[in-house]
């Protein structure tokens, strides 16, 4: 008894706790949370450099110097495309958080059932949020701000411009930092919810993992995105009514954008289940496509949440090459069948950059899908066993792996794309319908969405590459299965 | 010879060195046809192991397996898969069932994976299979809406639509209770005298092993006695008696 005692009063709880948590961390999955982090972080701090710097330029031009209409769109275009990527990587946390947890289901009810309190057990996974969101950020501002000095010493002798003087390091890059750090605390902390569900019984049975996560009923989030998603397309339509009349329509078309498509990503778990059950019905009725297409419906929030950021990367980039395309198209009837070269080259230049700075949120959307896709073989392991034991071969165990990518990104893409020319449409539309549409100065009307066959093109590639490479860790993880392994209980 | 399955000079170890488990030690045996046999035996036996070697589940370190006149040993993990889709049915303590299918699907699954329909004989055979196993009203149900016992029975039907060559049922009981435990075995039981069924099945628990024609029991790797039909009282005296027998065999060596 003594021996005992004195044991464990020589050594201290905290390095055991820390252990554990150190532990936690590493566990699968969390290095997507970083990585996303990291990225969205780095994209902020080199995006508000990027403008600032060009604003530098641009005041020391002495014809633009004086107008500060140009800064002004710079800086809100920083704030919506870093908006839109720290989003998505929100999405991209709380959907690796949510899935951690529901794979710790067994050690979160073994501490329950010892006397841990569940919102205890909510706060420490929140915790381990903070953390992974604050070694990201860091990560982030510091690979952010070397490649802001780099990009900075390179572009003045490139651009012609030596005399300006732009400090990189300033305060203000902090911001996309401390907001990154703190969504992610935030993100980590919604996909805890499954945390309170836990029962302490789940330690004692033998409870596997739950087979169907039942969508809960969120009618209330459910009720705001309908809302938000028909006001914002009456005032698209509205802005697309002037635009008829004046080109202000655009910025009523932009608020009807902006408030329709948060209706469609808050209502992600409304819109994707039916679009994956139907995509997912396109593989055919076998058993390998079958037991592919119900994986992404087992968890349909989940599947939802990852696909919906998908979504927003693929119609964000449709969106601006179906509406500079549009636009070409009506400019070129405007000056009589030929568009100067020049203003062809800076259209073109514009969307191509704006292209590749919303790139940059697809490419968080495709961590998170990778991640989703390797938690969710891990989590199978039994099954994956079981399926082994009763004749799925390896060749079919890869199939199914490859399908379940192909049916998330397959399903994003094809909505993406409708959704991109829709809007990409609507602010074309918005802008110019009142302009002149020939050399006669009749005005253009209703115009045809023009869509770039090259950037569909591109944008199906990426998505085969994304599946494939998606594919490549959950396939080789689910093929290392066997059967006596998983199935020992 | 009327063997459904049968090795040859078994055996298995794992690690190396002095670290190296010996799981099975030289067994040489035989599942009859048609016979329940049940191989019983304390943790540790090599009872599962045995039975993954035979199923075509894992690979013996030393030794030869076949089922029925087809040798498995050395087969390519595709060749071995066919042939478990083909030709062994299982039935596991849990996880059973493929949770994103529902019943009917679970028992469809050989034949899926296979990708093939069912022929006329076999839609008849499990069409009579769910109506005897009282599932024909949980088809379209999916394994979390059922019960431990139905969810076994599922499996039981799974495993026996393709009248395999062999059925192994791995503690098919274990997560059950008496009564759900007491049906299965009757089913298994049944399957076995009135079609025919060789089923080979790995427990630890004497009644359910009462229910067998056959008794294997193995210890430290070997089979230790092979009896015929016996009473779960029968069979707890007999390993009670090999228990005590092990613990003067450790005192006595220490």
């Amino acid at each position: 008894m003594s021996v005992a005692t004195t044991a464990i009063g020589s050594r201290s709880p905290v390095p055991a706790r820390l252990r554990e948590r150190g532990a936690r961390l590493r566990e699968r999955g969390m290095g997507a949370s970083v990585l996303v982090s990291a990225i969205s972080t780095a994209f902020g701090v080199i995006l508000i450099s990027a403008t600032g710097y060009l604003a530098a330029i641009l005041r020391a031009d002495p014809y633009l110097g004086a107008s500060g209409t140009l800064a002004v769109v710079l800086g809100f275009l920083t704030v919506v495309l870093v908006g839109v990527a720290v989003y998505v990587a929100a999405i991209v946390t709380a959907n690796t958080f949510s899935t951690v947890v529901a794979g710790r289901t067994r050690r979160i009810a073994l501490l329950r059932l010892i006397g841990s309190s569940a919102r205890a057990q909510r706060a420490a996974i929140a915790r381990e949020g903070l953390i992974v969101g604050a070694v990201g950020a860091s990560v982030g501002l510091l690979a952010g701000t070397v490649l802001a000095l780099a990009g900075v010493a390179v572009a003045g002798p490139a651009l012609g411009v030596r005399d300006i003087a732009y400090d990189v390091i300033q305060p203000v890059l902090l911001a996309p930092t401390v907001i990154v750090a703190g969504t992610t605390w935030a993100a980590a902390w919604a996909g805890s919810r499954r945390v309170l569900t836990v029962t302490p019984l789940q330690a004692l049975g033998n409870s596997a993992e739950a087979s169907r996560e039942e969508l809960a009923r969120r009618s209330g989030r459910n009720a705001v995105a309908i809302t938000l998603f028909t006001a914002g397309a009456l005032l698209l339509a509205a802005g697309i009514a002037i635009g008829l009349l004046s080109p202000v329509g655009v910025l009523v078309a932009f608020a009807g954008g902006i408030l329709s498509f948060t209706g469609i990503v808050l209502g992600a778990a409304l819109v994707m289940p039916p679009a994956l059950r139907l995509v997912g019905r396109a593989f055919g009725r076998n058993a390998v496509a079958r037991l592919a297409a119900e994986n992404a419906l087992r968890h349909p929030e989940r599947s939802s949440r990852m696909a919906i950021g998908v979504v927003m990367g693929v119609t964000l980039v449709t969106m601006f090459a179906v509406a500079m395309e549009s636009a070409k198209v009506v400019m070129t009837a405007a000056a009589g069948g030929q568009l100067p070269d020049e203003l062809a080259a800076v259209l073109d230049t514009f969307a191509g950059v704006m292209m590749g700075l919303v790139g940059v949120s697809a490419v968080i959307a495709a961590v998170g899908l990778v991640n989703l896709l390797t938690l969710g073989v891990v989590q199978r392991r039994n099954e994956l066993g079981l399926l082994r034991a009763l004749g799925l071969s390896t060749g079919q165990v890869r199939l199914v792996v490859l399908l379940e990518a192909a049916h998330i990104t397959v399903t994003s893409v094809v909505v993406g794309v409708i959704l991109g020319v829709a809007y990409g449409w609507a602010g074309a539309q918005s802008v110019l319908g009142s302009v002149a549409a020939n050399p006669h100065h009749e005005k253009a009307g209703l115009v045809w969405p023009a869509i770039p066959v090259p950037v569909v093109l591109v944008i199906v590639a990426a998505t085969a590459l994304l599946t494939l490479v998606a594919a490549v860790v959950p396939t080789r993880l689910a093929t290392r299965v066997s059967p006596v392994a998983a199935l020992a209980v | 010879m009327g063997l459904a399955a049968r090795v040859h000079q078994v055996s298995k170890s794992y690690g190396a060195g002095a670290g190296e488990v010996r799981a099975l030690d030289g067994v040489t045996v035989g599942i009859r046809r048609g016979e329940f046999t049940a191989i019983m035996g304390p943790s540790g036996s090599g009872k599962s192991t045995l039975m993954h070697i035979m199923a075509g589940l894992d690979a013996p370190s030393a030794g030869r397996a076949w089922i029925g006149d087809t040798e498995i040993t050395g087969l390519s993990d595709l060749e071995l898969t066919i042939l478990r889709r083909r030709r062994v049915g299982f039935v596991f303590q849990a996880f059973n069932l493929v949770p994103t299918l529902d019943a009917l699907g679970n028992i469809m699954l050989p034949f899926d994976l296979d990708g093939r329909r069912p022929s006329a004989l076999e839609t008849a055979r499990i069409e009579g299979l769910v109506e005897s196993l009282g599932l024909a009203t949980r088809l379209r149900h999916r394994p979390h809406e059922l019960s431990g016992g139905q969810q076994q029975r599922v499996a039981i039907a799974r495993a026996l639509a393709t009248a395999p060559d062999l059925v192994f049922a791995d503690e098919p009981t274990g997560n059950l209770d008496s009564r759900s435990s007491r049906e299965v075995l009757a089913l298994l039981r049944a399957a076995s005298v009135e079609h025919g069924q060789s089923i080979a099945m790995v427990t630890h628990d004497p009644v359910a092993a009462a229910h067998a024609d056959r008794v294997l029991f193995l210890g430290d790797g070997r089979i230790v006695a092979d009896k015929p039909r016996q009473s779960a009282e029968e069979i707890s005296a007999y390993m009670l008696a090999a228990e005590r027998g092990r613990d003067v065999d450790a005192e006595v060596s220490a």
